[in-house]
């Protein structure tokens, strides 16, 4: 029998935190090794005195640490640490490392090893801290192994396609911490805004102090108009009709263009670093060693904002049932619509994995398209006529093919989801976009494979039993 | 008592392992895992039976419109040579066009797959089939005579069709479907190219792509091997680049039918009688 102790972790000047533990396993249960049994929100405190940033300014908010044995075994839990309440919530209690959080009966010594998970919030007050990185989130991320040498970030900036790839099934990163040593960080931000397709991150890395001004000017000047022009409408205070249910209706049309704000004005994610905690204190990860991207985010809506030149990509449902007749307004009155043929793309993508190596030297990583679907025949393409090159299975073709090309003279890496898909079936991802748990592995796994490959630090395997 | 009497729907396959073993009959050993196109028709169509000619193939563009003769090695040392499954004097020779076919079916394995040498003076082309086990006398002439020509260029293989489908339509009136290849190597992952531009995979998909293009615009059906064998799952029906297990075949066959179908090939007026 193991004793299981809290892990050391230090935060030096800054005072560590944490709240109650909640268990995640029960006790008896046989749990894997590398497998989270049990989590705590945690905080830093500025001792006072100390006129100093802490880390984590941004992050302070949904800090929390998941432990799991290094060794597989079976579970003794002290359900004594847990509190319940907002005792689990709330961050009052100082960090102990050596206390003994429970046991595992295994074959050999085992020790808790830490996976730190991180959320900033879309809107810091904007709480939900229920679980394990609950609540919205503009970026969420997990790091571990910190304090024993480089640290290797891989970030993902794809559609929905990559959510559950990075995230994993709980949201939580918690299959890359059993895939990999460390240390190792893994990030992603989601698509609920722009959507990053290589020409938004382009112009994104490019954009100027003035054109910033210009992008801010257009999204006021349209909120101005929601706000106090002629389009501005208050419906729940008009007393000549029955008062109506609901939000406002402009409310979320203007959140949106604020967000949009927001994250155009910010620092492109390609570049951000990021703040780390470890056994040997806190420290500072560079930009991402790993961008990856979806080739699916390339033919999403782009629109151009006509006098800024802001360009955005957004996912036509989130239009219709996200946000609403206002914005389509604003996107057909303010923007013009810029279709992007493969080879725009192409050049697009070769532009960005250039500029990315030259400011950081970081790669691109691009999951290409799925493009077989077992329902998707095409008896005769003569058939199509004039739809044949925007036909769903023929653009996905060539889509691929162009990045396959590309790799041929740049140096990015192709996540061929395509392969992956053929070689399982496709019955497991039957819409071309949601992978099933099998699939999501697979792609996983392709993915850890080409870290290591490129020898990208903490992405050697762990030496599980 | 008679039989109902059963319409014939006559093939020509001009191609090698994926529309034989799809269309005929597909053994392993000497047990024959799939028996052919008939199976589904038997199901499907059972009005309605298939006869297969098959011939192989060493390159679409070795296939000869009507009246057309194509350059190759003399017939006396072509038929010394110990060429396996393609014989050499054969190569450059077909039986397409010498009778009547409703479904003309060509696939473009051949060009994919195929390594060719090219005569040194004559500039002919040939498909050394089986080279490595060859008599010390023929490998010696063939070193001498020919050197290496490599794989089919791909807008080869596109001229060869656009040349020979409207040829098959305009002397057989017959539909032609066009087999496409699965790029998927079991095994193989490759996510950067850089130095693997030779890659089978790559060009396999090269081909697929240009073949779809060229479909629109000449008419052909593709039997679109990549995507079946993609949505049943390569780990299952796929052996290795050109081969696929009798279920592979099974669906490849049945593919095949579904676009005799689409085509209007089983309706009353499109096939003759037994």
């Amino acid at each position: 029998m193991t004793p299981l102790r809290l892990p050391v972790l230090h935060a030096s000047p800054f005072v560590l935190l944490r709240a109650g533990l909640r268990w995640l396993r029960r006790n008896g249960e046989t749990v894997a090794a590398r497998e989270p049994v049990a989590y705590s929100n945690i905080g830093l405190r500025t001792p006072r005195g100390l006129d100093q940033t802490a880390p984590f300014s941004e992050e302070s908010s949904d800090l929390q640490v998941a432990l799991a044995p290094s060794h597989a075994g079976v579970l003794r839990s002290d359900a004594s640490l847990s509190q319940g309440g907002f005792q689990d919530v709330v961050s009052l209690l100082p960090w102990d490392d050596g206390t003994v959080i429970g046991s595992l009966e295994a074959s050999t010594d085992a020790e808790l090893v830490p996976l730190i998970l991180v959320g900033r919030r879309g809107l810091d007050a904007g709480e939900g801290r229920g679980e394990l990185l609950s609540g919205w989130h503009d970026r969420t991320r997990a790091f571990w192994g910190v304090g024993s040498g480089p640290t290797g970030t891989l970030l993902s900036l794809g559609i929905c396609e990559q959510t559950p790839l990075f995230r994993g099934e709980d949201f939580a990163y918690l299959e890359w911490f059993a895939r990999a040593r460390g240390p190792a960080q893994v990030m992603s931000i989601p698509d609920e805004r722009t959507v990053h397709s290589s020409a938004v991150l382009l112009q994104q890395l490019r954009r100027t102090p003035a054109e910033a001004a210009a992008i801010a000017d257009a999204v006021h000047g349209w909120i101005g108009e929601r706000l106090v022009g002629s389009s501005a409408s208050f419906p729940a205070f008009d007393t000549k009709q029955p008062s109506s249910p609901g939000r406002w209706p402009d409310g979320q049309s203007v959140l949106f263009a604020l967000n949009l704000l927001n994250e155009a004005l910010g620092p492109s994610p390609l570049l951000e670093r990021t703040d780390l905690l470890g056994s040997s204190g806190c420290a500072e990860a560079g930009p991402p060693d790993v961008v990856s991207l979806s080739l699916g985010a390339e033919f999403t809506s782009h629109y151009r904002h006509k006098k800024s030149g802001w360009l955005i990509a957004l996912h036509d449902y989130r239009l219709s049932s996200f946000v609403g007749p206002a914005i389509i307004g604003w996107l057909r009155r303010d923007f013009e619509r810029v279709p992007r043929s493969v080879a725009e793309v192409g050049r697009d993508l070769a532009a960005l994995t250039g500029e990315l190596k030259a400011r950081t030297g970081g790669v691109l990583v691009v999951q290409n398209l799925i493009s077989t679907a077992p329902t998707d025949r095409i008896p005769n393409y003569s058939w199509l006529g004039d739809s044949f090159s925007s036909a769903v299975p023929v653009m996905c073709a060539e889509a691929n093919l162009m990045l396959a090309n590309l790799t041929q003279d740049h140096d990015l890496s192709v996540l061929d989801s395509d392969a992956l898909v053929a070689e399982h079936g496709g019955r497991h991802c039957p819409d071309r976009a949601h992978p099933d748990r099998v699939l999501l592995e697979a792609q996983r796994g392709e993915l850890h494979s080409i870290l290591r490959a490129r020898k990208i630090p903490g992405f050697e395997p762990t030496q599980l039993e | 008592m008679s039989r109902p009497q059963r319409r014939v729907l006559r093939i020509f396959a001009k191609g090698n392992v994926d529309v034989r073993d799809s269309l005929l009959w597909s053994r392993v050993g000497n047990r024959v895992e799939w028996n052919g196109i008939n199976e589904v028709l038997r199901v499907q169509q059972p009005r309605v039976l298939a006869k297969v000619r098959h011939e192989t193939c060493a390159r679409l563009d070795f296939i000869p419109r009507p009246g057309e003769v194509l350059a190759g090695p003399p017939e006396e040392r072509a038929k010394s040579l110990p060429c396996h499954v393609h014989a050499a004097h054969l190569q450059h020779r077909t039986a397409l066009f010498d009778g009547p076919s409703d479904v003309v079916v060509l696939s473009i394995q051949p060009d994919l797959l195929h390594p060719m040498v090219r005569h040194k003076k004559d500039g002919w082309l040939l498909l050394p089939d089986g080279f490595p086990t060859w008599d010390a006398e023929s490998k010696a002439w063939l070193r001498e005579e020919c050197v290496n020509a490599g794989a089919t260029p791909l807008e080869t293989t596109l001229a060869s069709l656009e040349r020979l489908v409207p040829a098959i339509e305009e002397h057989l009136g017959a539909h032609v479907l066009v087999y496409n290849l699965s790029p998927a190597l079991p095994g193989e992952r490759i996510h950067c190219f850089v130095g693997a531009e030779e890659s089978v995979g790559l060009r396999v998909r090269r081909f697929n792509v240009a073949l779809a293009d060229l479909s629109s615009k000449l008419g052909f059906s593709i039997v679109d091997v990549e995507r079946i064998a993609a949505a049943a799952g390569t780990d299952r029906i796929k052996v290795d680049i050109p081969h696929l297990t009798a279920e592979g075949w099974q669906l490849v066959a049945e593919e095949v039918v579904r676009i005799l179908s689409d085509r209007g090939c089983f309706s009353e007026d499109s096939v003759g009688a037994a």
